[in-house]
């Protein structure tokens, strides 16, 4: 688990939102995906990930311009920029968020992330937030024996 | 069918047009949560399921702006907003017959059901409809977006925008508020509504993605019109050719634009999806009179 972790609020625009993506990673030193949503009293409302923000600028019917060459790329990308003004974080997080517990077994929480697909788990205990589990964690958690010198092959 | 009634739509079935993706949400989930499927997936409802994972209604745009005039609070469950049950069609009916029975319905999505084990499938909209048309039009030997072809090629042959698009605009005045909005919409079973100003010029539109998000916002009911409204105005002229309009609409994702006269500027139509939809032609009638067989 990670206790040092950055939140956003679902009223923050989505155009400030990535900019704290960018300042979560510098200031983490490692690549944040995606973050926990808190409310105005702390609490955990939602999660938003790089993924979210990308659902919504991916365009409707990308799936027709494959057969198609007189797309102007940045043209679509202004639109989609130009659409995300009013959308907030609010707008696109999932709220359906899955926690887990300080005590949680760390193959229950290698489970709930393959089975549900989700790379980050905010840690709850009592309604506090505690920190977060990132599956790269996690991986090097479980198989750090491999990279460890000291450890016999 | 009768050969008069061929269109470019033909032979075509629902699975050439229908999305496989399903969003569904849980009966229990909230209002909150669909607006950020809707909004996130660029939907315009999505499938509302019970316990054991049966469908059992469908929660649109048009529901969610109910809620927001009966001012439910945002976590409230999707089953009290919820239109039920679904109404589906199958993979194998034809496009004209799903066509059909969304206007029957008064309706802009149907759901997919697979006929051998009654599993949803799809979902079937407007846009993916129309989406259909582009896609063959574009591919026709006829078609103006080939660089043989040039853009007015054959001019005289197509459909003009002048001959889909509907003719009467509703219309709100800016000082108009958001419950008076929602009325207007309700009132006159419409997606969006142009706002314009005193001297009747249109400054705007509030579509009800606006209002949604104007709901997901906590924005009061008694906010003007101008404080939510989309600008600038998306349009085209009247004697823009069929399938730049829907070009237009499909690449910048909406779902009408206003027409306006080619001569004074004036906005005096409006051109939808739906109007396309109905249409059952993405540019000409060309595969109709010369009979020319698109493969897909």
């Amino acid at each position: 688990m990670v206790t040092g972790f950055h939140t956003v609020s679902p009223h923050t625009p989505i155009s400030e939102a990535v900019k704290l993506f960018r300042q979560a990673s510098s200031e983490e030193g490692r690549r944040i995906f995606g973050m926990m949503v808190l409310d105005d009293q702390g609490n955990l409302v939602g999660m938003l990930s790089m993924f979210d923000i990308l659902l919504f600028m991916r365009p409707k019917h990308v799936h027709l311009w494959g057969r198609m060459d007189d797309i102007e790329i940045a043209d679509i990308i202004d639109l989609s920029c130009k659409k995300a003004e009013s959308i907030r974080v609010g707008d696109i997080m999932s709220q359906e968020v899955v926690t887990i517990g300080p005590d949680t077994h760390k193959f229950v929480i290698l489970d709930i992330m393959i089975e549900q697909h989700i790379r980050r788990l905010p840690v709850v205990e009592d309604g506090m937030i505690l920190g977060i589990v990132y599956i790269s964690d996690l991986f090097y958690d479980v198989l750090d024996r491999f990279t460890d010198d000291s450890t016999p092959a | 069918m009768s050969p008069s009634l061929a269109t470019t739509l033909s032979g075509k079935i629902v699975a050439s047009a229908m999305r496989r993706r399903i969003n569904r949400l849980g009966k229990e989930s909230t209002i909150s949560s669909a607006i950020s499927t809707l909004i996130k997936h660029k939907i315009g409802g999505l499938i509302v399921m019970d316990e054991s994972q049966n469908p059992v209604g469908v929660v649109s745009k048009t529901n969610i702006a109910g809620a927001y005039y009966a001012s439910l609070p945002l976590d409230s469950p999707l089953e009290y907003i919820m239109t039920s049950p679904p109404v589906f069609c199958h993979l194998d009916d034809p496009l004209e017959e799903a066509l059909g029975r969304m206007k029957d319905n008064q309706i802009y999505r149907l759901y997919v059901k697979d006929p051998d084990n009654d599993a949803v499938v799809g979902a079937l909209a407007y846009p993916d409809i129309v989406g259909l048309l582009y896609e063959l039009c574009s591919r026709c030997p006829k078609s103006i977006f080939r660089p043989a072809n040039g853009p007015k090629a054959e001019q005289g042959e197509r459909s003009l925008i002048g001959g889909c698009m509907t003719r009467e605009i509703k219309s709100v005045a800016a000082d108009y508020l958001l419950e008076q909005v929602l009325e207007e919409l309700a009132l006159h079973h419409i997606g969006a509504i142009l706002v314009v100003d005193n001297t009747g010029r249109g400054v705007g539109v509030i579509s009800k993605t606006d209002l949604i998000l104007a709901y997901n916002h906590d924005v009061p009911l008694n906010t003007p019109a101008s404080e939510v409204m989309s600008v600038p105005i998306r349009s085209c002229r009247e004697d823009d050719m069929l399938e730049e309009a829907i070009r237009s609409m499909i690449f910048s994702d909406v779902h009408r634009l206003f027409v306006k006269d080619s001569k004074t500027e004036d906005i005096i139509g409006v051109f939808s999806l739906t109007d396309a939809a109905r249409n059952r032609s993405g540019s000409c009638q060309a595969c109709i009179i010369s009979r020319i067989q698109i493969t897909p």
